[in-house]
Parts: structure tokens; sequence; C-alpha cells
């Protein structure tokens, strides 16, 4: 392992760490003993084999939106808008899966909802590449227009016949992704989601696209002058990233809720972006970065059934690890100056 | 009818403007505050907690003010003092004071049996001023937060501008070596700017719960800090810019309000509500001519 690898591993585990003791901190103020909070957290996440699926679950979504988030970072561009182009992929998914009843609504419903959420983001990046528009800002406030497109949906056509809640009719079982493991609710777009880290992986470091998504994002000029066109990349690493967010919809509507909801995962996106700097952005480590994610939902909603802490800690701890994380981002470049200096006097 | 929906936007355009002045301040240094939205919702709860507890709005503000500036510190001691990336670490401290102040309301109140509510800001009509026929209502019928903002713009417009105070903030922003060589630290002005924004836009978050709605929820912000952010961009990094920029805004946000209320309309409510956020997107894409602070984002690192 070499040195750098190694001060990511310290750093983020000390990053964790340091965020469990701040969340125990904050449980004192409920009168409740952190110690035992947190065994019950960690023992409650592998209680059983469902609860140990329900980690995997809660992973699959977080692991597409990170990959969103990662994927256009790359080329140093911000999607802040995974949240929107996720409900824009769910409204897709159930779309297609109650117009098909039938198991070709699976992979219909994955093309489609990876195009439309494609095209939605590829709007940002092509306002970037024509009008020079912030794409930070765009993809931000394009977040609040899709959810306020879903509500409408949600109210009118999309709405269950008998018209009570905000949302559609169930779908019907064949529609549904399958299961992979038995006693789980853990479906196939788990394994959906980690064949995607991979290509997306093999994208950036392994064509022609990814070096010049990479190039762009290091130096945008530079790479102009041997060729590259900025404006291109723009559009195409919305499409993809759009595209990513998208298929969370689909492992949520086909995978989990076989309906579409009003007011459903509100903060995939926001911890997509957490997850995304948790894991340096690579896309094989954000596989287990939601995995860790996920375990903490998991533990934490149990928690908050089994001891009255409210499971808002969880976002709490989420917070305090993200912070500590960007905070070992400073350390590790202090200890690999620290070692260039050694080197250097040792040299003399 | 209209005097009323000028008078609304009067008041929604209050927080924005306390949100967009300060962030133009911060980004003439060189500094994006986006924890903004973090920093409202970290003032809403404050403010609304404090002014619940000791039934003093005057005090609900100034906790909410403290509030802000403790997360503006964090984010500053980050982002300056660290020089960690401004976008990524605004959203992890968004999330942060989003699980924060759902935990402190749940530490605080517990799980209330009904809505706890305070009452709002009351609205001052001022002698004689009011009694001018429609402006009377739409400027000088207002609650304190708002009448400050027509002292906050000139006064912000004639600091940035007229003082050398405002000169070292925008040098700051363009050319940090040549403040450096001049004897004054970046790292400083950069920090304590920041951390005055921090200030204000705690006290536009206070404006949500306590001044307005009277309650608070996790939600009750929902994007109005990006909205500020945003309008520091549309109003060209000026204190002018920003002030007509906050009242477009106060109007489409009123305009919403109204139509919601009003079931004769034709078109669904959902547009209305996305109607501000519609708005920026549009403006974003037409603005042409900007004048972007030329080391905004950037961490000054001083060579050796």
């Amino acid at each position: 392992m070499d040195k750098k690898t190694r001060d990511i591993l310290i750093t983020n585990f000390l990053a964790i760490l340091l965020g469990l003791i701040l969340s125990g901190i904050m449980v004192l103020f409920l009168k409740k003993n952190p110690l035992q909070v947190f065994g019950i957290l960690f023992s409650s996440m592998f209680r059983d084999g469902y609860t140990i699926g329900e980690i995997f679950v809660k992973a699959t979504p977080l692991i597409f939106t990170a990959l969103a988030f990662a994927f256009t970072f790359k080329a140093n561009l911000f999607n802040i808008g995974a949240q929107g182009q996720f409900y824009i992929g769910s409204i897709t998914a159930v779309t297609v899966s109650l117009l098909i009843p039938s198991p070709f609504a699976i992979p219909l419903a994955i093309i489609f909802s990876f195009l439309i959420s494609g095209i939605w983001a590829g709007f940002i990046g092509f306002f970037k590449s024509k009008f020079k528009a912030n794409e930070f800002l765009i993809s931000m406030m394009s977040t609040y227009v899709a959810l306020n497109f879903m509500n409408y949906l949600l109210r009118t056509t999309l709405m269950e016949n008998k018209g009570e809640y905000p949302q559609t009719e169930s779908l019907v079982k064949s529609t549904w992704l399958f299961k992979i493991v038995p006693h789980t609710r853990l479906h196939f777009g788990f394994i959906l989601a980690v064949v995607a880290a991979i290509i997306v992986w093999l994208i950036l470091y392994r064509t022609t696209l990814g070096f010049r998504i990479r190039a762009v994002g290091q130096n945008q000029e530079a790479a102009r002058m041997s060729g590259v066109n900025p404006e291109r990349i723009y559009i195409l690493a919305f499409f993809i990233s759009g595209g990513l967010a998208g298929l969370a919809g689909v492992t949520e509507v086909n995978g989990v809720q076989h309906m579409l909801l009003q007011g459903f995962n509100p903060s995939i996106g926001a911890l997509g972006i957490g997850i995304a700097i948790l894991a340096n952005a690579h896309p094989i480590g954000i596989i287990f970065a939601s995995i860790l994610f996920g375990a903490l939902h998991v533990g934490g909603t149990i928690m908050g059934q089994l001891s009255g802490v409210p499971s808002s800690i969880i976002n709490l701890m989420e917070g305090f690890v993200m912070v500590f994380v960007i905070i070992s981002y400073f350390v590790r470049k202090r200890w690999e100056q620290n070692r260039e200096k050694k080197l250097l006097k040792e040299g003399i | 009818m209209i005097v009323n929906l000028l008078s609304r936007a009067m008041m929604m355009s209050t927080p924005l403007l306390f949100g967009s002045l300060s962030e133009v301040f911060s980004e003439r240094t060189g500094v994006m505050v986006t924890a903004i939205e973090g920093i409202f919702l970290m003032g809403a709860w404050a403010g609304f907690t404090a002014a619940y507890i000791t039934g003093s709005l005057a005090l609900g503000i100034l906790f909410a003010a403290l509030a802000g500036l403790s997360v503006a510190i964090l984010y500053a001691f980050i982002v300056v003092t660290l020089k960690q990336h401004q976008i990524v670490t605004g959203t992890a401290i968004n999330i942060l004071i989003i699980g924060l102040c759902s935990f402190l309301q749940r530490v605080v109140f517990g799980v209330p049996l009904s809505p706890l509510t305070v009452e709002p800001l009351k609205k001052i009509a001022l002698p004689l001023l009011s009694k001018i026929p429609l402006i009377g209502t739409i400027f000088f019928n207002q609650n304190i937060l708002t009448y400050s903002i027509y002292i906050l713009v000139p006064l912000g417009f004639f600091i940035l501008y007229k003082t050398s105070l405002g000169l070292v903030i925008r040098s700051t922003g363009e050319n940090p070596e040549a403040v450096d060589v001049s004897g004054i630290s970046v790292s400083k002005v950069r920090f304590m700017t920041v951390a005055a924004s921090g200030i204000m836009c705690g006290i536009a978050g206070a404006f949500y719960s306590i001044g307005y709605l009277g309650m608070f929820t996790t939600n009750i912000i929902g994007g109005r800090g990006w909205i500020a952010f945003a309008i520091c961009f549309l109003g060209n990094w000026n204190p002018i810019g920003a002030f007509i920029g906050t009242l477009i805004f106060g109007l489409a946000e009123a305009f919403a309000i109204l139509m919601q209320s009003n079931s004769a309309t034709m078109l669904p409510n959902e547009l209305f509500i996305a109607l501000p956020y519609i708005l920026t997107i549009i403006l974003t894409i037409s603005r042409k001519s900007f004048n972007v602070p030329s080391k905004l984002g950037t961490a000054y690192i001083k060579e050796n």
C-alpha cells in the first residue's frame, strides 16, 4: 500500500471516529448513555439477515447519486441537482411501469430513466456551454422545479384511482426488480449500482472520453489547446451524471417502494455529495462509503425505535463525519508536505 | 389587492436582502458563503427557540445572530484558515445543520402534542409616513427588520465604495497579493467578512420563523438561502443590484402566495411555488455581463 492510500484510510477512519464521538456527546443532552446508545446502534445493524439486507437496500440509491456528483466533479463541474434528477428518473420509471405492466417494463424503465434524467441534466451542461451560465446555481434550482413538477403529477395525472393520497397506484408484481437474497428486501438494483460504479471507473480511467473529462477538470485551457472541446464535455458529463442519478429512481420505485409517493427520499442527493467527498470521488470507494452510510441509516432507525434517541442523530453524525473528512484533506496535505521536506533534507 | 401584494413583496424581500447583501460582501473578498442555507436554518431555529423560551422576540433575533455567527465561523475556519473547497464544505455544513436543528428541536421541545408557536414580529405603522396613500401601506407599515433594509442598502453601498474598509474588501477578492503586500492579512479580512455575513444571515433565517410564520419546521427555509445566493450573482455583486434582485424575488414570492390562496386560477399551484426557482434559472441564463470578483472561490496561498 502506498503512503497516500494509507493516509486516506487513516484520516477517514479518524474522521468517522471523531464524528461518532461528537454525536455521542450530543446524545448526552438527551440524558442517555452514549456508549449504550452506540451499542444498540451497532448491534442492531447486524441483528439478522433482513437488517443486513436493508443496509445494501439503503446504499443502492446513494451509490447512484454519489456517482452522479463524482462524475461531473472530475470535470471540475458541480452537479448538485442529483435530487431533482432522481425525481425525474422516478417519474419516468413509474410511468413506464404503469403503462407496460409486464417484465419488459424493467429494461425500458432503466433505459428511459437514464435518458430522460440525462437530458434534463444535459440542459444544465448546455446552458453552461452556450450561455456560460453558472451550473452550480442552475442545478441547485432545477431540483425545486423537478420536485414541484413531481408533486403536480402526483396530484393530477399520476394520482391513484382512489384519489385519496398524492401517490400513484402500486406497480404490478412483474415490474418489480427481483430479489437477489431471499427473506430480505435486497433487490437487483444493488447489482446494477455496483456495475454502474465499475462502468464509471472504466469510463473515467480507461477511455478517451474519461481522459478528456479529467483533462477539462484539471486545466480547461490546456485541454482546449490539445484539441478537446470543453463545451461538449460539459454537456456529456452532465448527461451521464444526470442519467446515473435517474437510475436511483428505478431502484427506488421498482425495487423498494413499488409506487411513487410525495416527499420520498428527500435527502439522497445531498448525501450523495457527502459520500462522494468521503470516497475522494473514486467510483469504487463510493460503493463502500455508501454501504457505510446505509448501515448508519439502518442502525439509526432501529436505534430510534429502541432507545428513544431521535433518528435525526444519524444526519447529525453524517454531517460531523463529512466536516471531519473535509478537514482531513488538509491534514493529508500537511503530512505529504512534511514527508517531502524530510526527503529534501535527507537529500542534502 | 395590488397594495396588499406589494406590501407583502416588501416583507418577503427582507430576509433575501439580508442574505444577498452579506453574500455580496463576502464574495467581494473572494469567499462564497455556500453554507448560507444552513446558516439561515440555524438562525431560524435559534431565533424561534430563544423567543419561545424567553418570550422576547428581541432575544430571539440576538440568538439567531449568534447562532449564524457560530456556523459562519466553522465555515470560515475550514475554507479560509484550512483553505478547503468552498462548495464541498458548504454542502457538508448544510447537511450537518439540518441534522443539528431537527435533533436540537427534539432535545429542547420533545415531541409536542400541538404545534409550538410564537407571536411573530408586529408591523409598526410609522407616524405620518404610513398615512401617504398607497406608498404608506407598502413601505411604512412593516416590521422592524423590513425597515432596517432601508438603512442597510445605502449603508452597504457606502461602505463598499466610499470607505477604505470597502476598498480593502474589494481588493481582497480582486488582487489579494496587493492586499498582502500592503500589510493587511488576506485571511483576516476574509474570516471577518464571512463572520459578519453569518450574523446577517442568522437574522435573515429568524425572519422566517419569528418575523413571519411564528413557528419552526426543518424545511422552513426551503432553498431561500440559495435564492439569496443567486441574487448576489444576478445583482452583479453590487448592493443596489442585490436590492433590485430581492424586490423581484420578493414580488415573485408574494405573487405565489396570492395565487395559491386564489382557487379560481387555471394554472397549478406547483407552478407558482416553483416560480422563484424558475426565475433564477432564466435570469442566470440570460445575464451576459457578469463582473465576477476575479479570485472568487479560490483560496489564497501565500508564496514563500
